[in-house]
């Protein structure tokens, strides 16, 4: 009971304060891959505790012994009389109905969330086999537009079965150095698998509409792999020809139907690029890697200590 | 022997390249210049297309005129558009590159940029 109450505490912190803690550190712009990292971290740690905490008020504690006919008699006494009392047939219902609740809700919906992307990657990418030119690189392909625009397509398997798309007027807009940072960008978003990060992420935030932890948890990833696609480019070419080529696309003209001005977003990421930060220090990241190890491994230490320290108790 | 979906492709050029609606005989001499061709597999991918609603058709005589149900540009602008308006995690393309800036906001930062590269002697 003590296991079940720390562990849905825990998640309880992690709903209310996750979101103010991983909000705003500075680290996170150094180090955007880190920062993912922490945000998926908290996410799964919360689950982990709400699901873990549901299994402990389900499940009573029994003494294990080298006897295990001893220990299964143990089990099923120790079942009968938590479920014998009301309350604990009631705590042990409620228990059971969370862990397997939550785990199912979010399992479906991470699952409904990539299903239907890949259904609409296969249509775009059908459409996209007929249309598209051969680009100036492998792996590219040239759509005939007059608003300069760049985007990937995600593949099945691994990097080879992604394409990078340009629209004909970017290709016109960018100058070589320019060109191969948007493809750098792109293809740090294949080789890193930023679709099922931010699938996702989308599918829990859409599992749990109100929790704020998921909300944000999805927001800032999508922010942070901008970010780690931009760092990949700045590897690859100068930085500053990486802001050059942001603004360039940035400057085109609107295609028809798009969605407004609203990148704010987008020009603090050419502020970042200009300022050219310095990546995390050594001791920074350690630091921050540690962190994010224990925000992780909270809810298993809960749940695992007391057996652990006691050895001779266990869960049936 | 190039893959099905290339030849697709081949095809849909010619007849988007061709501005007239065309028999399935202009495509394979079309084609036959780069690559021998077989008649009969050309007319079958041609017939797949109008199935799936590629190509139209109409019958003059005893043989299929075919032409393009949209252009190139209409296609290309219908992708790009499902692209730039999706939500970034839960469509078919990951991200767009960058979104599109008020004025004032781009003015500011190409001057920015354009101090930065003076500053670090790249302009
Ligand atoms: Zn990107």
């Amino acid at each position: 009971m003590t296991v079940a109450v720390v562990l849905l505490g825990y998640a309880a912190v992690l709903a209310v304060c996750g979101p103010r803690l991983l909000g705003a550190p500075a680290w996170m712009e150094h180090a955007p891959r880190l920062g993912i990292v922490a945000w998926q971290a908290a996410s799964v740690s919360f689950l982990a505790s709400l699901v873990l905490g549901g299994l402990a008020l389900s499940v009573p504690t029994v003494q294990v012994s080298a006897n295990l006919a001893e220990v299964l008699r143990a089990c099923v006494l120790a079942l009968r009389s938590q479920y014998a009392t009301p309350g604990g047939a009631a705590a042990g219902a409620v228990g059971a109905t969370l862990a397997l609740g939550v785990f199912v809700r979010c399992a479906y919906s991470v699952a409904a969330t990539m299903a239907s992307a890949v259904v609409a990657r296969c249509r775009h990418r059908s459409t996209l086999r007929l249309v598209g030119r051969p680009g100036p690189a492998s792996g590219v392909i040239v759509l005939d537009h007059p608003a300069p625009a760049a985007y990937c397509v995600p593949g099945l398997r691994r990097i080879a079965g992604g394409h990078v798309v340009l629209t004909s007027a970017a290709v016109g807009a960018l100058d070589g150095p320019q060109l191969r940072a948007v493809l750098a960008h792109e293809r740090a978003h294949l080789r890193a698998h930023h679709d099922l990060v931010t699938a996702a992420a989308a599918g829990l935030a859409a599992a749990f509409p109100r929790l704020r932890l998921f909300q944000a948890a999805r927001a800032h990833i999508l922010r942070l792999i901008e970010l780690a696609a931009d760092d990949a480019a700045a590897r690859s070419e100068h930085r500053l020809t990486v802001a050059e080529a942001l603004l360039a696309v940035a400057s085109g003209p609107r295609p028809a139907g798009s969605l407004g001005a609203g990148g704010s977003a987008d020009a603090d990421r050419v502020r970042r690029l200009i300022a050219g930060r310095r990546p995390l220090g050594r001791a920074s990241a350690a630091l921050s890697g540690l962190a994010v190890a224990l925000i992780l491994a909270g809810p298993l230490l809960i749940f695992a200590g007391p057996a652990m320290s006691t050895l001779n108790t266990a869960c049936c | 022997m190039p893959r099905f979906g290339d030849l697709e492709a081949a095809i849909m050029d010619r007849v988007w390249a061709a501005g007239v609606p065309v028999r399935v005989r202009d495509v394979v001499e079309d084609l036959q210049r780069e690559r021998p061709i077989a008649f009969t597999t050309v007319q079958t991918v041609m017939e797949n297309l109008f199935r799936k609603g590629w190509l139209r058709r109409a019958k003059e005589g005893r043989i299929h005129r075919y032409w393009p149900a949209a252009s190139r540009e209409e296609y290309s602008a219908g992708l790009v558009e499902e692209a730039l308006q999706a939500a970034p995690d839960r469509a078919a393309v990951l991200a767009r590159l960058v979104a599109r800036m008020p004025r004032g906001e781009l003015d500011a930062l190409r001057t920015a940029l354009e101090e930065a590269k003076e500053r670090e002697g790249l302009s």
